[in-house]
């Protein structure tokens, strides 16, 4: 349906996407995922027509969007990351304004609004001032003014930025609800990693501007799949016993928690009791274990060498 | 684009002060200035004077006479004491103190009303030094009288004339000149502060939300710069037809006249706006070039003061670079020597030049920077 051929994009010398390649198919939900300055934003603004690229092509059912913008504009809903929405109007106001942008008849709108509305869960405030409403409710706003044209891909540039849990997992719900139930195709971005797996079918990992894997969230876990975690929780911090587990030979990476560490170790090793070993000769306090599975982040830790809110 | 602009105005209703206060603050500073101005709607400037040093008190009332051959100005004799307390009152802006074959000048501030009684109090003094010098040199006594004799058949007739076949030359009035001057300046601000609605939805994102949509870009720029054009236009007419309608000045130009130069003005001014946006990056940078161009295109273009009182070349050749020259050109033709569109052409169409050519460079920039 929509094809990213080796898309590029510099800015002032320097390569902010640099040969993207992405691909979606009709009624699928793919996630970008990266953290901050990874592209992935521009890479959004490239698909959507807003910017041109330096080189390569975007393009929809096999017709370049470079060349013939008004194609995909048609198709698409975007949320951008900021609030795109006028502050001083109200939701509806707001809503009945982008409505007309896609030229839609006044009747259709209206109930086209009252839809939306029941949608992000604001029936009863639609007619309030948008300035008066928290973050999460103004992010679902920003959410509905996409969806009032009934586009075919929805397009979302981090859209939980800065919001509470609950509203936070009510629009991630939503997002799932319109996929599903509804068959829209979704590209999500986002540098929560959460967010991704569990909205997401298929990942594509960008990093400095580059993608630097792809597959579904499983083929991107198998790439740790001689590796498994452990989290351990001391009841302080303990320099020297740390310094040592980072040095193990048997320990594949170990980095600091919050609480203790997480160490990376080769599937099946049984390190552990050699662990508690370690800990015990530097009398430490033991205050939780974890062993699992790899996530994304750890995907991400892995390619990267970095976390994904570094 | 329809879309675009009613809502623009929708954003108005909710946001009103900043266009308001421009509105009053017009209403207000035409008021005051144009009756501090004395003489409003055409009449003579009223001036105070008193005896000064070394001068009799007929000598001075001659001088009067002399001073009141003018029709722009009425000079009366008063006490030292009354001129001072009228100036410190606030009635009177200034004073000319005669002295025997000489004069000095008692001001409140230094304003175009100070230079037009200046440069004119000094025309008089000087054309009666030459006579007396020349009474003197020659020694004929009715030498006065055989001047104005010869003056009544002059060897050299110049007579200017305007285009319509009137007489043309510099015809000040205090008044128009406050309305036209002050009612420009402000809708300036009005219509680029109104401008930045184009930086602030930039920023905000709901710029790139309507390029995004199936409109075209020219549509998304044609609802914004329609609502400023059309906002800059109502204030500046309804200004006029309040001080011509309500207040009775005899602003003298009909209504469609008005419109048309209010179109080709505000038309420069929404160019200029654009060629602003074009240049900064943030809605700050351009809350704080506004002001500064807005003020000084004013004080150059003859807002504030008459250009015919300026002497320097420089400043008068600055001056030709603003829109607001145009505008209040156009206007004072129009009211003083009855011009109508055809005779306004030429400052109407440099307006419509300086329109095309900053509405070009600016949207360029725009576009480059986006």
């Amino acid at each position: 349906m929509l094809e990213v051929e080796n898309v590029s994009k510099s800015f002032k010398g320097r390569n902010v996407v640099e040969g993207m390649n992405l691909y979606l198919e009709k009624g699928e939900s793919i996630g970008l995922l990266g953290p901050n300055g990874a592209g992935k934003s521009t890479t959004i603004s490239i698909i959507s027509s807003l910017i041109k690229p330096s080189s390569g092509d975007v393009k929809l059912n096999g017709s370049s969007v470079i060349k013939k913008p008004a194609a995909i504009r048609k198709v698409i809903g975007i949320v951008p990351q900021d609030i795109a929405l006028y502050e001083e109007l109200s939701a509806y106001e707001n809503l009945l304004f982008f409505g007309q942008m896609y030229g839609m008849s006044k009747a259709g709108l209206a109930a086209k609004i009252q839809e939306v509305c029941r949608l992000v869960g604001l029936e009863d405030r639609q007619k309030d001032i948008v300035k008066t409403y928290s973050g999460g409710m103004k992010r679902r706003v920003n959410i509905a003014a996409a969806l009032l044209h009934d586009p075919e891909i929805l397009i979302m540039d981090e859209p939980t930025v800065g919001i509470d849990p609950q509203s936070r997992s009510y629009i991630l719900e939503m997002i799932r609800n319109l996929n599903i139930e509804r068959g829209m195709t979704v590209l999500y971005t986002s540098h929560y990693m959460e967010e991704v797996e569990r909205l997401c079918d298929r990942v594509y990992i960008m990093d400095h501007g580059k993608v630097i894997s792809s597959g579904t969230k499983e083929e991107l876990k198998n790439i740790l799949s001689a590796e498994e975690t452990i989290y351990i929780d001391f009841d302080r911090v303990y320099p020297a016993m740390y310094d040592e587990l980072q040095h193990h030979q048997d320990i594949l990476r170990a980095s600091e928690t919050e609480n203790g560490l997480k160490l990376i170790v080769p599937k099946g090793s049984r390190l552990l009791s050699r662990v508690f070993q370690i800990t015990e000769r530097h009398k430490a306090q033991v205050t939780n274990v974890n062993v699992s599975v790899p996530s994304l982040e750890d995907v991400f830790l892995h390619l990267t060498g970095r976390k994904l809110r570094d | 684009m329809k879309a675009i602009f009613f809502l623009q105005w929708k954003r108005l209703r909710r946001k009103p002060y900043l266009v308001l206060t421009f509105f009053v603050l017009t209403l207000l500073f035409v008021f005051f200035l144009g009756s501090n101005n004395q003489g409003s709607q055409g009449g003579q400037m009223e001036v105070n004077a008193y005896t000064g040093e070394g001068a009799q008190e007929a000598e001075a009332a001659g001088w009067i006479d002399r001073l009141n051959d003018s029709d722009s100005f009425h000079f009366e004799l008063v006490d030292e004491e009354q001129a001072r307390k009228d100036i410190m009152d606030g009635s009177r802006s200034l004073a000319l103190e005669i002295r025997e074959n000489d004069y000095r000048m008692l001001v409140a501030v230094e304003d175009q009303d100070h230079q037009l009684v200046d440069s004119y109090a000094n025309q008089v003094f000087r054309e009666e030094q030459r006579l007396q010098q020349a009474e003197e040199q020659t020694g004929t006594a009715d030498l006065r009288e055989r001047v104005q004799e010869e003056m009544n058949h002059p060897p050299l007739d110049l007579t200017i004339t305007s285009v319509s076949g009137e007489e043309s030359g510099f015809v000040y009035n205090a008044s128009l000149q406050a309305l036209f001057g002050m009612t420009l300046f402000f809708s300036m601000y009005t219509i680029m502060f109104s401008l930045s609605n184009v930086v602030d939805e930039k920023r905000q994102g709901t710029w790139d939300r309507m390029i995004v949509s199936p409109l075209r870009k020219w549509e998304v720029y044609a609802g914004q710069l329609a609502y400023c054009f059309v906002l800059g236009m109502l204030q500046i007419m309804m200004i006029f037809v309040f001080f011509e309608w309500v207040l009775g000045y005899d602003v003298n130009i009909p209504l469609g006249t008005t419109a048309v130069i209010t179109a080709c003005f505000t038309f420069a001014v929404v160019s200029v706006g654009m060629l602003l946006i074009g240049l900064v990056r943030t809605t700050q940078q351009l809350q704080a070039v506004i002001p500064i161009v807005v003020t000084s295109m004013a004080m150059l273009g003859g807002a504030f003061w008459p250009l015919e009182i300026v002497s320097n070349s420089f400043v008068l050749a600055l001056s030709k670079g603003t829109p607001i020259y145009y505008g209040i050109q156009a206007l004072h033709d129009a009211s003083a020597l009855g011009y109508g569109i055809t005779g306004l052409g030429g400052p109407l169409s440099l307006l419509i030049l300086f329109g095309v050519l900053c509405m070009g460079i600016g949207i360029n920039l725009m576009e480059r920077r986006s």
